[in-house]
């Protein structure tokens, strides 16, 4: 499985897909968008901060792990960092595989492993 | 030996540091480090220790480990 991690401070431009193979029959997108509300408050946004260099090996880790119960072909993952306003992309993730199921069910898994085990952090405000 | 911790979130406000030089022995555990940095410090059952990017357990001795971190509970997406 072909895997790109990027952690970014700028807004996040998806690149368009290049499909590694001609086998591949299904693209899947997932973006993360920062709400306005926060525990019914409004907020300018949310403020990130990783480890990055553990959060990077955590995502390498839970990908091949992710890969092996369900083959993918490719998986892009964005996280940016810093301020990101309300209404601006805070995650982006594409997963392709051959089939819908396996990017299905690595899209879901991914991003819950994302928010239990992966040091990135966010707060409310600059 | 020389250990390098660091601090995230709202750990790094509780400790008031990023990043600290500290001298230690392979012997000592996490949580005895954070004993002696931060007596006052008490990691609860929700944060979790780090040793060279990996997580660890609080009782294991570092060895030759050269960074520690705090991870108190994840929130990324």
């Amino acid at each position: 499985m072909k895997t790109r991690i990027e952690f970014t401070r700028s807004p996040i431009v998806p690149p368009a897909p290049e499909f590694s193979s001609s086998e591949i029959g299904a693209c899947l997108e997932f973006a993360g968008i920062v709400r306005e509300l926060e525990n019914g408050n409004k907020i300018p946004g949310l403020f990130y901060e990783a480890y990055e260099p553990m959060a990077t090996a955590q995502l390498e880790k839970i990908l091949a792990e992710l890969g092996t119960k369900n083959p993918c072909d490719e998986v892009l993952f964005v996280h940016r960092l810093d301020f990101v306003p309300v209404g601006e992309v805070s995650l982006f993730v594409r997963v392709c595989s051959r089939h819908r199921g396996p990017a299905l069910a690595l899209m879901g898994e991914l991003i819950e492993r994302l928010k239990a085990d992966v040091p990135v952090w966010k707060r409310a405000g600059k | 030996m020389k250990i390098t911790v660091l601090t995230f979130a709202q750990t790094r406000t509780q400790l008031g540091f990023a990043e600290k030089s500290f001298e230690c022995e392979p012997t000592e555990t996490p949580r005895e480090i954070f004993r002696r940095l931060a007596p006052h410090f008490d990691p609860g059952k929700t944060v979790r220790v780090a040793v060279n990017q990996e997580y660890a357990d609080w009782d294991r001795p570092v060895g030759e480990a050269t960074e520690l971190a705090l991870i108190p509970p994840v929130s990324g997406g």
